[in-house]
C-alpha cells in the first residue's frame, strides 16, 4: 500500500502508467478508475485522474466508448490501444530498472557521520 | 452504499460542471461538450457512492481542473486564448460604437442647440484617425446623418489588441505542427 504521505509530484509522473495498467486489467470509466486507485492505496484527487485520462486518449494510448448507464448520464469506458500496451510495457520496464538502481543505493547502510572528502 | 441524490445535490453538481465549462472555452467545442458530459457522469457516480459534498470536494477546484484539461489538450507550454481575444473584440467594438454614437449625437445636439429649426448640410470629421467623417442633413430641426464608420486604422488596432490580449502568436507552433 502506498503511504498516504507519498510525493504527489512523483506519483503524477507515474500516474499514466498506473492508469494504463488498471485499464489493461479491466475496461473502466473515470470514477471507477478512481475507486480502483483508492482500493490499491493510491490516494489521488479525481480532478487529477480525469484530465490524465483525457491526455492518454489524446495521445492515442487509450480509446473510449460510451455506455448507457441506468443511474444517470452515459459513461465513457476506456481501454488501452496497441500503443498504450507498448507504452505500459516500456514504462514497467523502466520503472523496474529505476527501482532496482535507486533501491540498491537507498538500501546501503547510512553511517553516523559522512566520511571526510579529503 | 449507493446514495440517492436530492434535487439540491444535482443542482450543486450542475453548478460545479457549469463553472468548469465556463473555463474550457479554449477547447474545441465538441471536446468541451464531451468533457462536460464526462465530468458530470463521473461526479454523479461519485456522489451516489460517497455523497455529493464529498464527491465535489474530491474533484478539487474547477480552476485547477480546467487547467489540467487544457494542459492535457495543448501541453504545458503557455497557450493562446481565443476566448480572451473574442471577448476583447466584442467589448472593444461595443465600447467604440457607443463612443462614436454618443459623439455623433453630441454634434447633432449642438446644431439644434444653436438653432432649433436649422436647415442645411453640416460635416464633422469624426474622432481623428479612428472614425470616418459624418455628414448631417438637417431639415427644420430633423437630423439625418451618414458616415462615422471605423477607419482601417481602427480595424488594425482592434486586430492588434485581440492578438495581444489573446496571446495569439502562441497558437503558431501548434498550427505549424498540425500542417505537417
Amino acid at each position: 500500500m502506498v503511504d498516504a504521505s507519498h510525493d504527489p509530484q512523483l506519483l503524477k509522473g507515474l500516474l499514466s502508467f498506473v492508469l494504463l495498467q488498471l485499464l489493461a486489467e479491466e475496461e473502466s470509466y473515470g470514477y471507477d478508475v478512481v475507486s480502483r486507485l483508492h482500493q490499491a492505496g493510491i490516494e489521488v484527487l479525481e480532478g487529477t485522474v480525469y484530465p490524465a485520462l483525457a491526455r492518454l486518449e489524446r495521445e492515442g494510448r487509450i480509446s473510449s466508448r460510451l455506455v448507457a448507464s441506468r443511474s444517470g448520464p452515459a459513461r465513457k469506458y476506456y481501454r488501452p490501444t496497441a500503443e498504450g500496451y507498448a507504452e505500459l510495457e516500456r514504462g514497467a520496464r523502466s520503472w523496474r530498472a529505476l527501482t532496482e538502481t535507486v533501491g540498491a543505493v537507498l538500501n546501503r547502510p547510512v553511517p553516523d557521520h559522512p566520511r571526510e572528502g579529503i | 452504499m449507493p446514495t440517492n441524490l436530492t434535487l439540491l445535490d444535482r443542482l450543486r453538481i450542475e453548478g460545479r460542471v457549469w463553472s468548469l465549462d465556463q473555463q474550457l472555452y479554449d477547447l474545441p467545442r465538441k471536446q468541451r461538450i464531451a468533457t462536460r458530459r464526462e465530468v458530470r457522469s463521473n461526479v454523479v457516480s461519485a456522489a451516489e457512492s460517497v455523497g455529493a459534498r464529498q464527491a465535489l470536494s474530491n474533484l478539487g477546484t474547477t480552476r485547477q481542473l480546467a487547467e489540467e484539461y487544457l494542459q492535457a489538450q495543448f501541453g504545458p507550454a503557455p497557450r493562446a486564448s481565443w476566448w480572451s481575444a473574442s471577448i476583447f473584440l466584442l467589448t472593444a467594438v461595443l465600447v467604440l460604437t457607443s463612443i462614436f454614437s454618443e459623439t455623433a449625437q453630441g454634434f447633432s445636439n449642438g446644431i439644434l442647440a444653436a438653432s432649433p429649426h436649422a436647415t442645411g448640410h453640416f460635416s464633422w470629421h469624426g474622432i481623428s484617425y479612428l472614425q470616418t467623417g459624418i455628414d448631417y442633413t438637417v431639415r427644420d430641426g430633423r437630423v439625418d446623418s451618414v458616415g462615422g464608420a471605423l477607419t482601417p486604422l481602427s480595424y488594425l488596432l482592434l486586430a492588434l489588441g485581440a492578438v495581444g490580449v489573446g496571446r495569439l502568436w502562441r497558437a503558431i507552433p501548434g498550427w505549424r505542427r498540425s500542417r505537417t
